[in-house]
């Protein structure tokens, strides 16, 4: 079986159309008083959840566009916020 | 005849003066270097299935010490040598088969990154050397160096000491060794939690009950993350899952390790005659171990262009692991920071079969001594803040005829 995940414009394709583009981190953290280590902490650490998580496609081999959708760490299939599979 | 076991079954006690969590070859070692070297015996190694059910068993078995940076080189040199040594002391044969490494390149690009690898053995004492494609095919007979392929070969990076270890006998001779100076082996064990207390560890909450322990080591593979977590750590890691294979048995006809990073593909032969090959990850984390047609096709073409007899050849069986891919790909062992007692065995991504028993030797004298030993230096989990990563992304796997 393949995996798939949903194109907002193209829906339902091939996973390997896609490139993943990390999970959702929220807004990027203020400037003022940043440290070092705050910073790495937003820009390079993972929650690497086991799970539904949130998480960043580019429909590289399609239309291009930049989407966030969910999917299950633990099984691989995309699943909607609560991790049910849609 | 009687058979004896090589580890019993041991009462689940209260407290431990250690706990590895993950009874793969990581976790054993450290239980049996804490004990041979530091006299530390009272440790417990907390497996959530059995003993080498996840990467120690799914690896491919290859072992080297060719990397790019020289932090890196001295430790799998010092790994390297260390296989003769465990197999004496252990008295378990590990089948270390010290056959070679051929990685080719294809193009002035990877030779340019071959050749930076080559200079940093050299510098480092570790035998490797640059061969031209016809030294790659004087070298292995069966390899294709003709011009009707998608990346003809331009070379190889040549690296004798290195070669395969078989790969369940490690986790084996290490489990019966650990046993054997009376650490306690508890496999269908999950940890549920760490437990901590004014920045110190003090346990961890298990499926069969809570363990009381001044120190915890997570050396769970690609299931680091996840316990990492537990302890409220974000770290910089990928868990991706990584695909491997073997065909049917064949008489002997490769007696080197070949790999490609261009191809995106390693093979070698098993001393059952096996070609055992893999390396495909999909760059997208997950905690699964499917395995996908999608990469059976590009494997197979892969090695009918790189070695053409093995055109027809069938695949028997195929698998999949979990590796912790961290973005400087190297591990991350830490240990005291920001948990006072807790320890970090990384993110080692696909190396971690190579590096295990020399990773369980200095991850014992860090958690014996709660000292740093200099040799781990290269790997505390602050480079990241620091911007000093390892340098190992330049290697020539990085490079393919499009750079």
């Amino acid at each position: 079986m393949s995996f798939t995940i949903t194109c907002p414009i193209c829906g339902k394709r091939d996973l390997y159309e896609f490139r993943f583009g990390n999970e959702e981190r929220g807004p990027a953290p203020d400037q003022e008083g940043l440290t070092p280590r705050a910073y790495s902490e937003a820009v390079q650490m993972h929650t690497a959840v086991g799970g539904p998580q949130q998480e960043w496609w580019y429909h590289r081999d399609g239309c291009g566009v930049w989407f966030t959708t969910w999917r299950d760490t633990l099984t691989g299939r995309e699943t909607d916020e609560k991790g049910n599979i849609s | 005849m009687k058979l004896k076991r090589l580890w019993g079954t041991s009462p689940f006690k209260s407290s431990y003066d250690a706990v590895m969590i993950g009874g793969g070859i990581h976790g054993l070692a450290t239980a049996y270097f804490l004990a041979r070297e530091h006299g530390m015996r009272d440790v417990a190694v907390i497996e959530r299935r059995y003993v080498g059910f996840g990467g120690s068993g799914r690896n491919t078995a290859i072992v080297r010490a060719n990397q790019r940076s020289q932090g890196n080189v001295r430790f799998y040199d010092e790994g390297l040598q260390l296989w003769a040594e465990l197999i004496r002391d252990l008295d378990f044969n590990m089948m270390f088969y010290n056959c070679g490494n051929l990685n080719i390149f294809h193009s002035e690009a990877a030779r340019g990154a071959a050749r930076l690898a080559v200079s940093t053995a050299q510098m480092s004492g570790v035998k490797s050397l640059l061969l031209d494609r016809k030294q790659c095919k004087e070298l292995i007979p069966v390899l294709n160096i003709e011009d009707n392929i998608t990346y003809p070969v331009f070379g190889g990076m040549y690296h004798p000491p290195g070669g395969i270890v078989r790969h369940d006998a490690v986790a084996w001779g290490l489990a019966k060794g650990a046993a054997r100076y009376g650490a306690h082996i508890h496999q269908n064990t999950e940890v549920t939690g760490i437990d901590t207390q004014n920045g110190k560890v003090t346990g961890v909450q298990t499926s069969r009950g809570r363990i009381a322990s001044p120190r915890v080591l997570i050396c769970a593979g690609g299931y680091g993350a996840l316990l990492a977590q537990m302890a409220g750590i974000r770290l910089p890691l990928h868990p991706l899952t990584i695909q491997a294979m073997v065909t049917q048995p064949l008489k002997p006809v490769l007696h080197h390790v070949v790999s490609s990073g261009a191809y995106h593909v390693y093979a070698n032969q098993t001393l059952k005659g096996e070609i055992a090959t893999g390396a495909h990850m999909d760059p997208w984390p997950n905690y699964t171990t499917n395995t996908t047609p999608h990469y059976f096709k590009h494997q197979a073409e892969a090695l009918v262009e790189i070695l053409p007899f093995l055109q027809g050849v069938k695949f028997m069986r195929h698998w999949a692991g979990i590796a912790d891919m961290t973005p400087d790909m190297a591990p991350i062992l830490h240990g005291n920071d920001p948990i006072e007692g807790l320890y970090l065995d990384v993110g080692w991504g696909y190396f971690g079969f190579k590096s295990g028993p020399v990773t369980g030797k200095y991850m014992a004298r860090y958690m014996a001594e709660a000292r740093r030993p200099e040799i781990l230096k290269p790997f505390s989990l602050r480079r990241y803040e620091q911007l000093r990563p390892t340098g190992e992304t330049a290697g020539a796997f990085s490079y393919g005829p499009w750079n």
